[in-house]
């Protein structure tokens, strides 16, 4: 297929010959396109037709007439998606023997299997040497698989590697199972200090961790604070060394009969 | 036969320091048992050169959208190469510890490809990949404890060359510190050319903030360290209604250095300040004079990074600059080796045991208790263990880097071609301990006054969300200050467009502004509830070709709006979910679907 580069294929594919022969003359004189240059396959009565026996990543451009509302089919989309080229062109022409209402719903309705189909800028056009035909062009969109921004803060990388574009590499989520894609089991938090219902996150933004602050206030009384006692002998070295239990958790660490500080904390804020 | 490295390979891809992290402690559990080992990062290291290596254990880190660490992106391409062949690492043996978290849907997924592309190219794994979870109990180390204790078991079985002095050999305790990673030096005031100068001229202050974070870090030269820029505040004003709740803030910062030319999308990360009493708390503390010279490099010379130009010798600067800079004394927790090495300077005995507690796996969950959980920071540790005298080497490799804060910039340099703009939230909560914190970074520019003139060190880079074409239609989706990226985005389209702000946004040419308040009402309305309410004209824009940008700080959003994005295109479109999902999945492909997502 050498000389694929100096032509561009073209596949033709129609459920209706007779008219097909009439209509390429004409759409190929309003694409302005040298007939001489394209290389066109065409494909007959594939009204059924849901396979086509070409490789992906051959034809330009793939060209459809049509009379009936049921061809082509939802597959078929898929395999023209395959056999085209990245950036190839697609045109679907559908003559009408209905009414002009009824044209808009069928046109809204390729659009739409067009459009999931993976193709790309959709446009409407009218052809005007042949009567009651309308058509879609649309293109299938060169990828880049990933994008990739320069980060200032720069990555060195002394890598030799000879990195071609990026179909040369395999799709990374295919290395992952269906068991990779499951969450894990977390164990339950069963410690006593905490309680067995549920807490705010972290990054609360439902508003729990504010109802939570309110509904919980210190609890010590004025006399542990002036006076603080500690049977254990623990409660003032500090939250490194106190029982979970401890009332003065919280706190900065205190000499036992000395009055607590309730702030020894930098970037404590104001209460 | 082939004479293979007797050197045991670590390599880690860290975003945050954690990879780092448990890349350094595998390190020292390897010297313990006298094996040889070497950590490299995946972006030190050519990738070209693994089939010569024996054992090879990864420890990465998976970002919140699923995606590799910055410095894993190369090397990682080059794994993904489809020509490299199935047998490429035959003969090489791995291991992987991944560090993720389980709130988000790509849990892991890096440390799960890398294991089983690691495979597929022929290597052999020593044992299954270890998982860390931050949504578990106590962090991702209650995977790791386990994970290392069979990787050595293993390793001892069937590599027992990298122990030549056998499977039960453990350096004792004592030995076991060694020396710290940094050395610092003492310089008299007379030996230098001291440019002691306390002016507020940025660009000393520039040249100081690269020497200091230079040395910090040993290996980056100063030149990339210094702050892009400096910008001073000349606006600072609330967007919430005065309460405890929520406090976000619009700020606006003129460039007072030369003006950098940046782009809407762009991420701007800001140099905190610390506040100066805990600054000089903490240097009281460890009994140092805050005003001597120093110098640190690390003690080993292959990590020194050789300077080009001979004549930068380290300059000195002043104890105190240098911790204001570089250490976080009073935000940011210390890791479980801190208070290992705590327990060797601590001379009272019952302080002695309980950091040897806290370092030890049984000690694991009460110390993400005390340390993790709570936010201690290093002055409060201090403070709980009295006795402890570390020197000041020791603090310098493990009390927490000073960290930069980013922020997306939510002007467009088009409207305000001076200034830069952000929109935050400063942040407040309390712990388990019913302990009041706030951050460290919103609280200070929260508190910066206009009147004041001071001086903040920035740097510029990109994010996630690339600056669109002019006219290409958008769906932007932004709540709480996931809105800022898109205040730029509409400043920008309204200056291009020359339309006056009302065009930009206007229903009548298809587009629109809908918010979702949460809290209005008592059943919970969100940005997915308002996209269904406006899924024809979402489908209409989808079919001219829209490309979709998704912004905010949560984990659940992003998915929560693909899934209203999926049941939209599903509905208007009467095709089946499954083709949906497709869809948007080759959309993303094609560069049309952004995230930006932080917590």
């Amino acid at each position: 297929m050498d000389l694929r580069s100096e032509r561009s294929t073209a596949l033709v594919v129609t459920d209706d010959a007779s008219y097909a022969r009439n209509a390429l003359d004409a759409i190929w004189s309003s694409e302005n396109e040298d007939q001489k240059r394209l290389d066109p396959l065409i494909i007959f009565q594939t009204s059924s037709l849901a396979r086509l026996p070409l490789q992906s990543s051959y034809v330009d451009q793939v060209i459809f007439f049509t009379r009936s509302v049921e061809f082509p089919v939802d597959e078929l989309y898929a395999e023209i998606f395959r056999v085209m080229t990245p950036g190839g062109k697609l045109v679907v022409y559908r003559s009408f023997q209905i009414e002009i209402s009824e044209v808009e719903t069928a046109l809204s309705a390729l659009e739409r299997k067009l459009l999931l189909a993976g193709f790309l800028e959709g446009e409407r056009f009218q052809l005007k040497k042949i009567a009651h035909t309308v058509g879609i062009k649309a293109k299938k969109p060169s990828w880049k698989i990933g994008s990739s921004f320069a980060i200032k803060k720069t990555v060195k990388s002394p890598l030799k590697i000879q990195m071609d574009d990026d179909s040369d590499l395999i799709d990374e989520d295919s290395l992952l199972t269906e068991e990779d894609l499951k969450k894990p089991q977390l164990p339950t938090v069963g410690d006593c200090e905490v309680g067995s219902t549920r807490k705010a996150c972290k990054n609360c933004t439902c508003g729990r961790a504010e109802q939570e602050e309110k509904v919980q206030k210190l609890e010590l009384s004025a006399d542990q604070l002036n006076n603080p006692q500690s049977a254990c002998g623990n409660c003032g070295l500090g939250d490194a060394f106190r029982c979970s239990t401890c009332p003065y958790k919280g706190l900065p660490p205190f000499k036992l009969g000395e009055k607590v500080s309730l702030s020894g904390n930098f970037l404590a804020a104001d209460m | 036969m082939e004479m293979k490295s007797k050197t045991l390979l670590i390599l880690y891809a860290t975003q945050t320091g954690n990879a780092l992290d448990v890349a350094e402690r595998i390190a020292r559990e390897a010297e313990r048992r006298a094996c040889t080992v070497v950590i490299r990062s995946t972006d030190d290291y050519d990738a070209n050169s693994l089939p010569a290596e024996d054992t090879v254990i990864f420890v990465v880190s998976t970002t919140g959208q699923g995606d590799t660490p910055d410095s894993m992106k190369v090397f990682w391409r080059f794994l993904l190469q489809r020509n490299i062949g199935s047998h490429w690492l035959e003969g090489i043996h791995y291991a992987v510890f991944g560090l993720g978290d389980s709130g988000y849907q790509k849990y892991n997924f890096v440390a799960k490809k890398l294991d089983k592309r690691l495979s597929d190219l022929g290597a052999t794994a020593v044992v299954e990949k270890g998982l860390g979870d931050d949504q578990h109990p106590s962090g991702y180390e209650a995977a790791l404890d386990p994970w290392l204790s069979s990787l050595w078991s293993r390793l001892n079985e069937i590599k027992p060359h990298f122990f030549p002095k056998g499977p039960d050999f453990l350096v004792s305790n004592e030995e076991l510190i060694g020396l710290p990673k940094f050395q610092v030096t003492y310089h008299n005031v007379d030996d230098i050319d001291s440019r002691l100068s306390t002016a507020t001229d940025f660009k000393y202050l520039q040249m100081q903030i690269g020497r200091a974070r230079s040395m910090s870090s040993g290996k980056v030269p100063h030149e990339k360290c210094k702050p892009d820029a400096f910008l001073k505040m000349v606006k600072n004003f609330p967007l919430t209604r005065a309460s405890h709740e929520k406090d976000v803030r619009h700020f606006e910062f003129e460039f007072v250095s030369q003006v950098i030319k940046y782009e809407i999308g762009d991420v701007l990360e800001v140099l905190p300040s610390q506040s100066p009493a805990a600054v000089d708390s903490f240097i009281q503390r460890c009994n140092l004079d805050p005003e001597s010279l120093i110098t640190v490099h690390p003690r080993e010379m292959e990590n020194r990074h050789i300077d080009n130009n001979v004549n930068t010798l380290d300059v000195p600067i002043k104890l105190r600059t240098f911790v204001e800079l570089t250490m976080d004394v009073t935000s940011a927790s210390p890791r479980r080796y801190f208070f290992e090495v705590m327990s060797f300077f601590a001379t009272a005995e019952h302080e002695k045991e309980r950091l040897q507690y806290f370092a030890s796996p049984e000690g694991r969950d009460d110390l993400y208790q005390y340390n993790q959980k709570e936010r201690r920071t290093v002055l409060e540790v201090l403070e709980d263990f009295p006795s402890v005298q570390m020197p000041f080497e020791w603090f310098v490799q493990l009390a927490p880097p000073l960290k930069n804060r980013a922020f997306s910039i939510s002007s467009s340099p088009l409207a305000h071609p001076t200034q830069v703009h952000l929109t935050v939230d400063v942040v407040s909560w309390t712990t388990p301990f019913k302990r009041k914190r706030q951050g460290l970074c919103s609280t200070w520019l929260a508190s910066l006054d206009p009147e004041q003139s001071i001086y903040i060190p920035v740097w510029f880079h990109k994010g996630l969300l690339p600056p669109p074409p002019p006219s290409l239609p958008l769906i932007v989706i932004g709540p709480g200050t996931g809105c800022a990226p898109f205040r730029g985005f509409v400043e920008e389209r309204a200056v291009q467009s020359q339309s006056e702000n009302d065009g930009v946004l206007s229903e009548a040419k298809g587009g629109g502004f809908y918010a979702a308040f949460s809290r209005d009402q008592p059943q919970k309305v969100y940005v997915q509830h308002k996209m269904q309410e406006q899924s024809e004209r979402i489908w209409n824009l989808l079919c001219e070709g829209a490309a979709i940008y998704v912004a905010g700080s949560s984990t659940k959003m992003p998915s929560d709006v693909m899934v209203a994005f999926e049941e939209i295109i599903s509905k208007e479109s009467g095709a089946p979910r499954e083709s949906a999902v497709r869809w948007l999945r080759s959309l993303e492909k094609a560069g049309k679907y952004h995230v930006e997502a932080w917590s």
